[in-house]
């Protein structure tokens, strides 16, 4: 026993140990969000349901199986229902049933001895909408301009829809909201004029007459617009429910009708990636609940790249006149510990700092400086996306300069007296030689910053993320880049879902599906500047001396 | 640049009497260098004067001072904070501790190679033109020629010509010490300081380099610190013995090693301490 301690195994196996027990936290962790989270797009078999209550009353439920429990038989004895002898726990099944027109609960649970037949009927659909969450039932008849067609014309009608669909969006989203933009901007200028006197008739005519003309544009797209409307709203399709009642659904509202039990396993994998694309590309619906998460990653993406581009230099700058320049003395070991300690500050107060300083403070001024015509109404004195970055990157500073210090200390004194001796002054040597040596220990640096900013929330609710952005930071209009603008985020966008949503059932699986998107989209940019450090290692990489 | 009349095989014919050199002769003056470590003192009062066109070794014991001496040079010991330096080292007639000097362009006028190879992570051809680009050489065809010549001075062109946009990494220890050297001739300097330029190396590569140092003295001024005495016999023209900071014994090689003044000289080089 002794000599086995002596010959160190223990210490290898306590450490393997280790090793193998984060390995498989790190990989339940990603296969329970997977698996929560992928299942979420798979089309699942839709069933109906003959039912049989206690009192001996019959009806019918149609909907998905959302997921099953045991329960304790003691818990339903009120119920006075039929059992086995010694039975102790029953089954019960939690049904999607959607139709929230008819029934203001999307969910119901079914005890199993309620359940006379289970069937999967073919004809039944799922229909995905708009509002209102998903339908389930059977077409009765498919509706075209007041007659009734055959069913055959349902993809027709759809495609025809989606079409105008889009052109909507398009007019809506870029030609009428670029006018908006044009409006605004106008508006701010006639308001700029008068505030510094200057607006003379000539100026207010040559206004009004651009006015005048963005309205006409306005007019004719509102009209075109109009046209679309009518279009869309033609046909209807008519439903039955699962109680028998008939539903006549707009064809405005549908977004796409299937038949999940018809389908076999190859249309079943195309459907579950063509949701999974809808959900990278599409905008989100009913209150989040439902719909694409775009803009979120868009946000967040575009957040954590603007970060990356403030922390990068002011670290690696700080970092190069703490090794280099500053005086190896008592205040400069103190302003390394104030950095050090700097990263232990919870997240919370970043924000609060960086609502008060640079959205108040800075924002508040360059309002008052650059933007008087806008006031009251802020344009930078209001959280936005620029704020948000400035605040991570605050927050992340300590990580960049930290190990930007590590490898400038690590470069061999060797590199330093060779650039010297070659009549080279310090800052040349800095720049030529040992900034690229460090520079994959700067790259180590921003790896970590982004991998810490990417997945923080907390600060960027005081600064700048929202539930819902009407428009993303990036547009067709110019500057293009709206940094002023508010922005949706993944991580917030998990809170806001999961537990500030109507409809915290229905929205469960996207929780998981929008972690496991985060997480990978972490991942992803970790890879992107780890595969850019491992180049410049190769490239830098010094002897072993 | 003056004839320099070289050193026959059997024995040094030297000419040059070394305590009363013209001022053509010299390729730098010291006079009364002290230097202190914080307050240890590291040299004591050392005056002598460097011929030109010459190679001179410093020799002694370790610690006796003769890396840092060869520092005070081209003054790379401005970079230890604690160091203070009085005397002056004349170069051109001009010391090089006055306050006005640039000390960038006085490392450009002497060059200086170190103990270990240190080439920069950058290519063969880069690392050569390092010290021209400081100076702001970007023309191509400049900076290829100078790339040329160094190489051929420092011969590794033959070995490294069709690789000059290799990383200067690959090279064995021996050639990346003759492209450091490569890399000091490029500018052009007027002194030439190796601190020890073969200590990190097997024999072929230290006959080689050795080779080359002999090769070097037709352009530029060489001085070398070497702890081993075969090596300061064999390619040096003078050797100043230093012991504890200080300098006891100045001569020409043929006469140090054979017939020292000193006792203290006579005892190192016949090996009773050391």
């Amino acid at each position: 026993m002794k000599k086995w301690f002596q010959s160190g195994s223990p210490w290898v196996w306590l450490s393997a140990g280790g090793v193998s027990l984060s390995l498989i936290s790190v990989l339940g962790l990603l296969w329970l969000i997977a698996s929560r989270g992928l299942s979420y797009f798979w089309p699942a078999e839709l069933y109906q349901f003959d039912l049989t209550d206690e009192k001996g009353i019959h009806s019918v439920v149609i909907g998905e199986i959302y997921d099953r429990e045991s329960i304790p038989v003691s818990q339903l004895s009120h119920l006075n229902l039929k059992l086995k002898p010694n039975q102790e726990t029953l089954e019960r099944l939690l049904i999607k049933t959607g139709n929230r027109e008819l029934v203001s609960l999307d969910f119901r649970w079914l005890l199993s001895t309620h359940i006379n037949k289970t069937s999967t009927p073919d004809d039944l659909v799922v229909i995905e909408r708009r509002s209102d969450g998903n339908f389930y039932g059977f077409i009765e008849s498919v509706i075209l301009e007041g007659k009734n067609v055959g069913i055959e014309q349902l993809e027709h009608l759809l495609n025809r829809v989606e079409a105008f669909q889009d052109k909507i969006d398009t007019l809506q989203k870029v030609d009428i909201g670029a006018i908006n933009y044009q409006l605004e901007r106008l508006r701010l200028k006639t308001r700029k004029l008068k505030l510094n006197n200057k607006l003379t008739e000539q100026a207010q005519n040559s206004i009004n007459d651009e006015i005048t003309e963005y309205k006409n544009q306005y007019n004719i797209l509102e009209k075109e617009l109009m046209g679309f409307r009518d279009e869309i709203s033609r046909d209807q399709l008519v439903m039955k429910a699962m109680d028998g009642q008939i539903v006549t659904i707009n064809f405005e509202h549908i977004l796409n009708v299937t038949f999940n039990n018809q389908l076999n396993l190859l249309n079943k994998i195309q459907l579950f990636f063509s949701q999974i694309g809808g959900f990278f590309v599409d905008d989100p619906r009913e209150a989040n609940t439902e719909g694409g998460v775009f803009p979120a990653i868009f946000g967040t993406v575009l957040m954590v790249l603007l970060m990356t581009v403030i922390v990068s230099p002011f670290g690696v700058v700080a970092a190069i006149y703490l090794h280099e320049y500053a005086g190896k003395n008592a205040l400069t070991k103190l302003l390394r510990i104030a950095v050090i300690n700097l990263a232990g500050v919870p997240s919370i107060v970043y924000g609060v700092f960086g609502l008060g300083f640079f959205v108040y403070m800075v924002g508040g001024s360059l309002d008052q400086l650059f933007y008087p015509e806008t006031l009251p109404s802020p344009t930078f004195g209001t959280p936005g996306v620029l704020w948000s970055s400035i605040t991570l990157a605050i927050l992340t500073l300590p990580v960049v300069i930290v190990s930007t210090e590590e490898g400038l200390s690590r470069i061999p004194s060797s590199m330093r007296h060779g650039s010297l001796a070659l009549g080279a002054t310090k800052a040349e040597t800095l720049w030529r030689i040992i900034l690229p040596i460090a520079s994959p220990a700067i790259m180590t640096g921003i790896i970590l910053a982004i991998a810490r900013a990417a997945g923080e929330v907390a600060p960027l609710m005081l600064v700048g993320v929202v539930k819902m952005a009407p428009n993303l930071p990036l547009d067709g209009n110019f500057p293009f880049l709206h940094l002023d603008r508010k922005f949706m985020h993944l991580g917030f966008h998990i809170y806001d879902v999961g537990f500030q949503s109507p409809n915290v059932e229905a929205a469960r699986p996207l929780v998981y599906a929008t972690a496991l998107l985060l997480v990978s989209i972490i991942v992803a940019l970790n890879m992107t500047a780890v595969s850019i450090r491992n180049r410049l290692r190769e490239k830098y990489k010094m002897l072993e001396h | 640049m003056i004839s320099v009349t070289p050193k026959a095989l059997s024995g040094n014919e030297n000419s040059i009497d070394l305590n009363n050199l013209s001022p053509e002769q010299k390729a730098l003056e010291i006079k009364n260098l002290n230097l202190f470590y914080g307050g240890k003192q590291a040299l004591h009062n050392i005056s002598m004067s460097i011929p030109k066109g010459q190679v001179t070794a410093f020799i002694g014991p370790s610690g006796c001072g003769k890396s840092t001496l060869l520092r005070c040079i081209n003054r790379m010991n401005d970079l230890v904070d604690i160091c203070k330096i009085t005397g002056e080292i004349n170069l051109q007639g001009e010391n090089i501790y006055e306050k006005h000097v640039d000390v960038a362009q006085l490392r450009r006028k002497v060059g200086m190679v170190f103990q270990r190879p240190n080439p920069f992570p950058k290519t063969i051809f880069e690392n050569v033109v390092y010290g021209l680009r400081i100076t702001g050489e970007n023309n191509r065809r400049v900076l290829e020629e100078a790339a040329e010549r160094s190489l051929k001075s420092a011969a590794l062109w033959k070995e490294v010509k069709d690789r000059l946009h290799e990383s200067a990494l690959g090279l064995s220890g021996g050639q990346q010490q003759r492209l450091v050297i490569a890399r000091a001739i490029a500018i052009q300097p007027e002194v030439l300081l190796l601190d020890e330029p073969t200590s990190a190396l097997d024999p072929i590569s230290t006959l080689t380099i050795e080779e080359l140092i002999y090769d070097l003295k037709k352009q530029f001024t060489v001085v070398i610190v070497t702890h081993n005495m075969q090596q300061a016999a064999r390619v040096s023209d003078q050797t100043a013995f230093m012991y504890m900071g200080e300098l006891i014994e100045y001569s020409d090689t043929n006469t140090l090693f054979t017939m020292p003044l000193k006792k203290k000289t006579e005892d190192y080089i016949t090996g009773r301490y050391g």
